[in-house]
């Protein structure tokens, strides 16, 4: 049975759409949301209630709806809780109901509605009391099976997102009649204006209701000016866009829904996009959104709200029924009453709360043949899964039964004030309109018609235009007077009316919550006057829906139930996010690879030529080892490396350090100022190993420092430290001593730097040099530096060692990187020079007795690192005063020691813990961790370095190291930590 | 949002170094760079250009100095011409600056950086430090093309550069 009627101009007959809704096929046309297709269609269930599981049909025909949820999409697209009501209809669209099994018409769950006297307000805390322990085991996870709405999809996301900054003069939120009356009166003056709409036409009730402004339809002149707007240059008219949230500094949140009315997005366009709007001032014309009365049986699928029905059929021509009846306590409420027998509907009656009203309305109903009720209320519906009929209580206490098959309910209008309290703003009762009205205003926030409580045509058109105009002025703008659209005065009495006492039945407040008046009545008896607190007990407002609809009425019932006038009970506030966004759209491009930016070295493609593994060190990708053809296994790969770099020669790139340009009269000052060891006895063209100490005396970094020129240094860092070093040298030189004269910055990424290492590398160098630079042993010696010109480039060349052997840095421009790199590999060919990753870099460190990373973890000292004697004391540096606080003088102090393995064949893991023997296994028998292991090449077994209580007083002892982890517990031996070559003989080469 | 009115072309060549004035020597140094590149010492986030020589402020007391295929010879020269009236880094490989143009870029950059670019807020020769996405830049707006699109130059860390063109256009 088709509920469609002919006629209507917002809907694109020529192009129908089939969908199917919980499998089965239905049709509607492009313009359709999937709620008006169905309702065309003759289906009023759309799904079940969250906790008696009662059927349930639409109650609006916008974002505000509370009850027809379903499941859109399927696989990973699919998406639980999504509005009917706002979801438009797209060819192939494929919808679930919700909360229901096996079937919407036939559901178990609703059983549940049975046991409804136990599921009162404070159920769960009242219930789940004792005993105890059965709340972990018991009531929670038999709890966490039964709530929750819809099923999310677990599958990975198959959509993009993306995030746009957006700034502009005037924000309009809200294309209704005084948005775009706003949106026109600001964009005529030249400013940037953005109108964000979450409807995907503009218009707003003017779509819905039958207006004239200008002698035209309201529909048609929303489309007017539409286009006038979208020929003005500096004017953004985002549909499908809702501003969920304000935030300082005059931001707005804003999400619009890109491609959730096709059945995928489009290539390269996102699903959503989030809008982070700056605008210098906000017109708020987010309209109203009219409020159901409670009464018993209220949520029986065919109780609409009297605008929601008008919507249906003014704009989709959709009746709601064939049979309908009104029941308002507005005279906004009469005029669908006048729409539904305009188009040739069945109207049984209309039943008014009020004894009076005007004589107008009563003419026209006389004229229409409608039946009038006044002083009367609904007090009860009839039917099962749809409306059959209701009983009426009039004026004299008579009952009388109707049949209907729709019910229109007008209770008045709430002002969609919701963005006025993000910043605090509280809402005051606005006693006129009997509800809520925005209260303070943050600072460039105008409220402009419906939103204001201002709720007739007439007046959301001026107001609109006059908050528009001097928004603009606002910002700078001289906004010409332009007559605003005109259009005829309304009627809108109202009587104060919230719940019909005489109800039978369940009467619901929160439709969504499946919250009663009967819940709040126990609230309140049990002693909840705050509404704050209502809220919380009962979760009146508390479902997705954030009581668009139900909160003022629950407000009402308190406050007549605890005899207080509603401006005394106060109003909960809102939290963002006014309108669900999808969380991907919040993270935007940013996940999976781009969840950060990857950074690559100059080498980085010569290194994936060589075959090599990379590794994430910070944000870089570094080489982690070159498999060679035939090896398997990345131990094999990097014992390889090691012994070649130890028996002739190899090349590993060392870009990633941080390289930070110091340069200035006092420059050494400084350095001796941020190093423990001094700096300015350094001479020119040499290089010296510093370490760094935080305030709290504890080890911040290491790295080498060359000085290039008397006013010229070059300070090294390790990869990870790089942006933290340059943080703090940043502090110390603007907060701690803003005195020097010293200039800083970073040249990382200027410099690609190579360590060339082994017995054979100077002679790989010399081959590559030539005369450009003397690299002899005497001309270049250990710790020398050199800066010099090759290939007609810069150069530097370095003589330090990471790893104990006879080594060079060789720097060049970043652009030269790769280009050197192969150079290198060919000069280098006659010895057989290798590619080494930092496995092997970091093998022969531990061999070397190195600390890195692991050792520089921020809980060890310069003396726990045996490197006492590098601070020094005729100098003040960072972290000098409290490197000698007691607990970091303690001889007890873990401190560094190499181990081995008693039984050689035995593989260490970095992370064991140490325990003396005999000692139980807990936490106060802790000695120490090891920090860094590595299979010896040069030595043939598993080695460690690691901290231990009095470390450097046990070389000889045995002791355990327990990995509870990974089941391991080994007995090391107790070494010196420098493993290889102990006397460095092999740095001379 | 069509992404294929947006051009990313490299800029190859460039000389660029840091330009940081040593204590008390602001003076000093915009009377050396009028006298060696006749250009005005900018004030401020901006690029006052000159032939083949720009000044772009990134900081208090700080620039970024480029020249036209100046090359990494670029930085010693400076450095001779400014003398010790500032501290002098080779950024010349270090930056990749791209040129961005096309009807669309500003759309499309609007989606990395958190500033505001349109004509009026962000006029020609205005620059900014920022961030694009995680990585820092420094963008700055060049003269109109002809037909009245705007032209921009973004200068990311070279290490980033893959990151950022994947974000200006593949995004």
């Amino acid at each position: 049975m088709s509920y469609r009627l002919p006629g209507g101009a917002l809907i694109d007959r020529q192009t129908p759409l089939t969908f199917r809704f919980d499998g089965k096929h239905y049709s509607g046309f492009r313009g359709d949301t999937l709620a008006s297709a169905l309702l065309a269609s003759g289906v009023g269930l759309f799904g079940r209630s969250f906790k008696y599981h009662r059927p349930r049909g639409l109650l609006t025909a916008g974002s505000e709806e509370p009850n027809a949820l379903v499941e859109l999409r399927a696989g990973a697209r699919r998406e639980p809780n999504t509005r009917a009501t706002v979801t438009e209809l797209f060819a192939g669209l494929e919808a679930h109901s919700q909360n229901r099994w096996p079937s919407l018409a036939c559901d178990m769950g609703a059983v549940s509605s049975l046991l409804s006297p136990l599921f009162v307000a404070g159920f769960y805390y009242k219930t789940f009391m004792w005993p105890a322990a059965f709340w972990e085991k018991v009531y929670e996870p038999a709890i966490r099976r039964a709530a929750g709405l819809g099923r999310a999809s677990a599958l990975p996301d198959p959509d993009t997102y993306e995030r746009v900054h957006a700034f502009c003069d005037v924000l309009i939120v809200g294309a209704g009649p005084s948005g775009l009356a706003a949106a026109l009166a600001a964009g005529r003056s030249g400013a940037r204006v953005m109108v964000c709409e979450e409807d995907f036409i503009l218009g707003g009730r003017l779509n819905g209701d039958r207006h004239e402004i200008d002698g035209m339809s309201g529909a048609a002149w929303a489309q007017q000016v539409e286009s006038e707007l979208a020929s003005l240059p500096d004017v953004r008219i985002l549909r499908r866009t809702s501003v969920f949230g304000v935030y300082d500094g005059n931001t707005f949140g804003a999400v619009e829904r890109v491609s959730d009315h096709l059945p995928a997005p489009l290539p390269r366009e996102p699903r959503q996009r989030l809008w982070k709007i700056v605008a210098r001032q906000v017109v708020l014309a987010s309209g109203a959104i009219e409020r159901p009365v409670v009464f018993g049986g209220n949520d029986r699928p065919g109780v609409m709200l009297a605008s929601a029905v008008r919507t249906y059929l003014n704009r989709f021509r959709v009746a709601a029924g064939k049979r309908v009846v009104i029941f308002t306590a507005t005279d906004d409420g009469w005029k669908t009453a006048l729409d539904l027998s305009d188009a040739g509907i069945a109207v049984q009656a209309v039943v008014d709360v009020r004894t009076e009203v005007a004589p107008e309305l009563l003419a026209c109903s006389k004229r229409l043949e409608i039946r009038v009720l006044l002083g009367s209320r609904v007090v009860e519906t009839h039917g099962f899964q749809s409306l059959r009929g209701l009983t009426v209580l009039d004026a004299r206490g008579h009952s009388e039964r109707l049949q209907a098959d729709a019910l229109a309910v007008s209770g008045g209008w709430n002002p969609t004030l919701a963005l006025t309290t993000h910043l605090g703003g509280r809402p005051r009762w606005g006693q006129d309109i009997c509800a809520f009205v925005p209260g303070d205003l943050m600072r460039g926030m105008t409220v402009a018609g419906a939103a204001r409580g201002a709720l007739t045509l007439a007046e959301a058109l001026s107001e609109g235009d006059q908050a528009g105009r001097e928004a603009a002025e606002q910002a700078g703008f001289r906004a010409p007077l332009f007559v605003p659209g005109r259009a005829d005065d309304e009627r809108r009495a109202i009587a104060p009316f919230w719940y019909v006492p005489e109800s039978k039945g369940k009467a619901f407040v929160d439709f969504q919550h499946d919250v009663t008046s009967a819940d709040i009545a126990l609230a309140a008896r049990e002693g909840y006057r705050s509404v704050e607190l209502l809220k919380r007990y009962t979760t009146l407002g508390m479902a997705t829906d954030q009581g668009k609809t139900s909160n003022v009425n629950g407000l009402a019932i308190l406050a007549s139930l605890t005899d207080r006038p509603i401006s005394e009970v106060g109003a909960t506030v809102f939290r963002p996010p006014y309108a669900p966004v999808a969380i991907g759209a919040f993270a935007g491009r940013h996940r999976g690879k781009e969840f950060m930016p990857t950074r690559l070295t100059a080498g980085h493609l010569w290194a994936q030529e060589r075959g090599a593994t990379f590794v994430e060190v910070g944000l870089w990708l570094r080489a982690q080892w070159f498999a060679a053809p035939g090896e398997t296994d990345w131990l094999q790969s990097v014992t390889r490396e090691v012994k070649a770099v130890r028996s002739s020669v190899g090349v590993c790139d060392v870009s990633t350090l941080g390289k930070i340009d110091i340069q200035g009269p006092d420059a050494a000052a400084f350095l001796d100022f941020i190093y423990a060891n001094t700096f300015s006895t350094l001479a020119i063209g040499k290089v010296r190993y510093g370490l760094m100490l935080r305030e709290d005396g504890f080890v911040l970094d290491d790295g080498t420092s060359a000085r290039l020129r008397q006013d010229h240094f070059l300070l090294s860092t390790t990869t990870v430290n790089a942006g933290k070093v340059m943080q703090h040298l940043e502090y110390a030189l603007q907060i701690l001593r803003p005195e020097l004269d010293v200039q800083i910055v970073s040249v990382t990424e200027q410099w690609a730097q190579y360590a060339i290492a082994g017995p054979n590398s100077r002679r790989v160098l010399e081959r590559l040099l030539g005369d450009s630079l003397d690299i002899s042993a005497a001309a270049f010696p250990f710790l020398a530096c050199a800066e010099f010109s090759w290939r007609g480039a810069p150069a530097r060349l370095f003589r330090i060692s990471f790893s104990g052997e006879l080594a060079y840095e060789l720097a060049v421009p970043a652009t030269e990187g790769e280009a050197v790199l192969r150079a290198l590999m060919e000069a280098g060919a006659e010895w057989g020079i290798v590619p080494y990753g930092t496995e092997a870099l970091g093998v022969m460190r531990i061999e070397k007795g190195h600390v890195a990373g692991n050792e520089l973890n921020g809980t060890t000292t310069a003396a726990d690192l045996g490197l006492a004697r590098m601070v020094s004391t005729r100098k003040e540096c960072i972290g000098c005063v409290l490197l000698n606080r007691p607990g970091l003088l303690d001889p007890h102090r873990p401190a560094l020691v190499g181990v081995k393995p008693v039984d050689r064949r035995a593989r260490l893991h970095a992370g064991a813990h140490f325990l003396s023997h005999g000692a139980p296994v807990a936490l106060n028998h802790d000695q120490g961790y090891l920090t860094s292991v590595a299979f010896s090449p040069m030595l043939g077994h598993w080695i460690g370095l690691g901290v231990l209580a009095r470390g450097r007083d046990r070389t000889g002892e045995r002791v355990r190291a327990f990995d509870p982890l990974r089941g391991s517990d080994t007995e090391v031996e107790v070494t010196s930590p420098v493993f290889f070559d102990p006397d460095g003989l092999r740095l001379q080469g | 949002m069509a992404l294929d009115s947006v051009i990313v072309s490299p800029r190859e060549g460039l000389g660029i170094a840091t330009v940081l004035t040593r204590k008390g020597r602001r003076a000093d140094l915009a009377l050396r760079v009028r006298e060696s590149l006749q250009i005005e010492l900018p004030d401020g986030p901006h690029r006052a250009a000159a032939g083949e020589f720009a000044m772009i402020g990134t900081g208090p007391s700080a620039w970024l100095a480029l020249q036209e295929n100046g090359g990494n010879g670029f930085a010693r020269a400076l450095k001779a011409a400014l003398g010790d009236a500032a501290s002098i880094s080779d950024q010349s490989a270090g930056y990749v600056v791209s040129r961005l143009s096309g009807s669309n870029v500003r759309d499309q950059l609007a989606k990395v950086v958190p500033v505001d670019l349109h004509a009026r807020a962000f006029a020609v020769g205005d620059a900014v430090s920022t961030v694009a996405g995680h990585m820092n830049v420094i963008l700055w707006r060049l003269e109109d093309e002809p037909e009245g699109s705007a032209v921009f130059e973004i200068a990311v860390f070279r290490s980033f550069a893959e990151s950022l063109r994947h974000d200006l256009t593949v995004l």
